[in-house]
């Protein structure tokens, strides 16, 4: 009896792979290249500037911070934290691969030595590297398509870093939906276990681009921990004054 | 058993012989003392590592968070650390308890930032004598630090200098704040001296936002040999729930073997004392026993029981064993009386090599102080007593079964 339930249940799910088979066939595999170049500038341009909330659940608490950032090329951000009020003024600017810590508190600026690039910034998920880092999934990764994602619809494309390539990942799964934008992202180190994942959601227009406006970004090493990034507004190609990333200027920003 | 008399005739008996006699004491003599000597130095061997080990870092017993030796992470604390040092503090096996607090951070002196571990430690428990900071300057008031020698030759920084300490708040907050280097130190604990800044347990708990949180317990033992039976007993204090407590050896499986190789080290020279007390006696006596052949036959035709022979034999190689045991004591206890105060100092023994030696990241001295336990010194009579009765058993025997007439003949 439960012998026959069994081959029912197996005919069943071969059937329904045979099926979905033959949609897929339909489906034509996208362009990666396309896709990955679309990706890497889908939250770049020229200039920026941007306001963002960034929550960051850890077993203790929950804290909220308010950004504002600004860039210019891929080479320039400045970040201010506006709240909470006990941190505010605080700011983070990178230039090229440098990066530098403004304190207020304390009326300093300290600048990151490449020993804590992959220490947490600003006590979030995001460690200082993920600020400098301009690695480009395009230029620094091999990219092929993987397969197809029935929930969510899209495509899951397998990134491996270029042999030449020195940076974090040694993997990343991208999970990508029909109209190229992410949905998920899986990030491997480079003894292939899976370190994060980032996830992409509440997709709308801002500065008139449409894109997810959240960023969901949970370790896999520490349990309870995710940092979440929800872009408040976004304006691109705006004018941004010449100093607005010096260190003179960072000091001055409360 | 044996009579006063038999003993008595058996020290004179074995004083016949002066010189062989003489001998005999004296190589059972040296070999003990070079036993005694020898336990003294394993002795010392063993203090030597298990204080280095214990003393300025790990202690005996440490309590954690769970998982907190894991990651290291800033929110895995200890709450309630001052109620619980209340209740260690009452156990009356419990020498000192403090608590400590690692918050990885970055620190600078101009604007370049240098990887630290700021280390908040109670002042007064970690400056007593064999302590991570015994010796250094305790700095007395508010925003004052000390720093490894190491880290401030790296980063540049000389006493007095003010730098900053940018981390992170057990909260996530952000933590910040401007001190003033009072001190560079040279602890025996080697991430200390080229990562360490160590402030005030008090201050480091505000900074990072964890008052009365700590990430580290240490407690040293008034016996350093019951060390696994306090841990277990200190893990049953209602504070102490929920907490992970762990004696030395857990912590420091590896460090474990350089203490027990002590014990194959000491069965090896009871082994020694066994062969050279034995091969003194039993010359000795049979020589003994050969000689008197003539007067053992007398003694059995005057109608002494064989049974006497033997007692008399066996107390003469128990006086002689004895004697050289008291000989061999007295020198080895003079070694450990000489030595025990100063200490031996390897490095002038060796020709002048290292005064210390860095090992598992930790600096070792290279002074030994050499001690005795009344265990090693009974214990070695024991071996010399229990070796004399061995040996004899033979000649004693050989003795006792003579036959008069034949003997006498002799």
């Amino acid at each position: 009896m439960a012998r026959a339930r069994l081959l029912r249940a197996v005919a069943l799910s071969a059937s329904i792979s045979l099926f979905s088979g033959t949609v897929e066939s339909f489906q034509k595999p996208p362009d990666v290249e396309a896709i990955l170049t679309h990706l890497d500038d889908l939250y770049r341009s020229k200039s920026s500037t941007s306001r963002m909330e960034i929550r960051v659940v850890s077993r203790r608490t929950t804290r909220t911070l308010r950004l504002k950032a600004w860039s210019r090329g891929e080479e320039e951000v400045l970040v201010v934290i506006e709240e909470p009020a006990r941190e505010a003024g605080t700011a983070t600017l990178r230039v090229g691969d440098n990066l530098w810590n403004y304190l207020p508190r304390i009326a300093r600026t300290i600048r990151v030595p490449p020993a804590m690039m992959l220490g947490s910034w600003m006590g979030t998920d995001f460690t200082n590297d993920d600020l400098v880092k301009e690695s480009s999934l395009h230029k620094d990764f091999v990219s092929r398509v993987e397969r197809r994602s029935e929930d969510p619809e899209g495509w899951w494309l397998t990134l491996e870093v270029k042999p030449e390539v020195v940076g974090r990942w040694a993997k990343i799964e991208f999970l990508v939906s029909d109209d190229w934008l992410p949905i998920e992202e899986r990030h491997f180190d480079r003894k292939g276990r899976l370190a994060r994942t980032m996830r992409f959601d509440e997709v709308k227009t801002l500065g008139g681009r449409r894109l997810p406006a959240r960023l969901v970004l949970t370790p896999t090493d520490v349990e309870g921990q995710s940092t979440e990034l929800r872009y408040l507004e976004i304006d691109f190609d705006v004018p941004i004054a010449d100093d607005t990333f010096s260190l003179s200027r960072l000091e001055q920003t409360r | 058993m044996v009579a006063g008399s038999t003993l008595r005739i058996a020290w004179r008996n074995l004083w016949r012989n002066r010189r062989r006699t003489s001998l005999a004491v004296a190589a059972i003599g040296l070999s003990v003392a070079l036993v005694l000597a020898y336990y003294s130095l394993l002795r010392a061997y063993a203090d030597w590592v298990l204080a280095t080990l214990t003393g300025p870092m790990l202690g005996h017993v440490q309590v954690h968070a769970p998982e907190w030796r894991k990651d290291r992470a800033m929110d895995r604390t200890i709450e309630d650390v001052a109620s619980i040092l209340d209740a260690l503090r009452r156990d009356p096996e419990v020498a000192s308890a403090t608590v400590r607090v690692y918050a990885p951070a970055l620190a600078a002196l101009g604007e370049e930032g240098f990887a630290v571990i700021v280390m908040g430690v109670d002042w007064e428990a970690e400056s007593r004598p064999g302590r991570l900071l015994a010796g250094a300057p305790t700095p007395r008031s508010r925003g004052r630090v000390l720093m490894g020698r190491a880290l401030a030759e790296m980063m540049g920084v000389r006493e007095g200098d003010e730098i900053a300490l940018v981390g992170q708040g057990a909260d996530g907050s952000l933590a910040n704040d401007l001190v003033q280097v009072q001190g560079l130190i040279e602890t025996p604990v080697d991430f200390v001296n080229r990562q360490g800044i160590v402030l005030e347990i008090g201050e480091a708990q505000t900074l990072f936002a964890m008052p009365d949180e700590a990430h580290e317990v240490v407690v040293h033992a008034r016996d350093p040999d019951a060390v696994e039976l306090l841990a277990s007993k200190l893990a049953g204090l209602p504070n102490l729930a929920g907490t992970e407590v762990l004696d030395w050896q857990t912590l420091a499986p590896e460090m474990v073997s350089l203490i027990e190789i002590i014990e194959v080290a000491g069965v090896f020279a009871l082994v020694l004392i066994f062969v050279a007390a034995s091969a003194g006696v039993a010359n000795t006596m049979l020589m003994a026993t050969f000689e008197r052949t003539h007067e053992f036959g007398m003694l059995l035709a005057l109608g002494a029981a064989p049974g006497c022979i033997v007692r008399m034999i066996l107390a003469e190689s128990v006086a002689l064993g004895l004697t050289g045991a008291a000989l061999g004591g007295t020198l080895g206890l003079l070694f450990v009386a000489v030595t025990h105060e100063t200490g031996l100092d390897f490095a002038a023994l060796t020709g002048g090599g290292p005064t210390e030696l860095s090992f598992a990241g930790l600096s070792w001295s290279m002074r030994f102080y050499p001690s005795l336990a009344a265990g090693d010194v009974g214990r070695t009579i024991l071996a010399v007593l229990v070796t004399s009765l061995i040996a004899s058993i033979w000649p004693a025997f050989r003795a006792a079964r003579l036959e008069p007439a034949r003997a006498l003949r002799d």
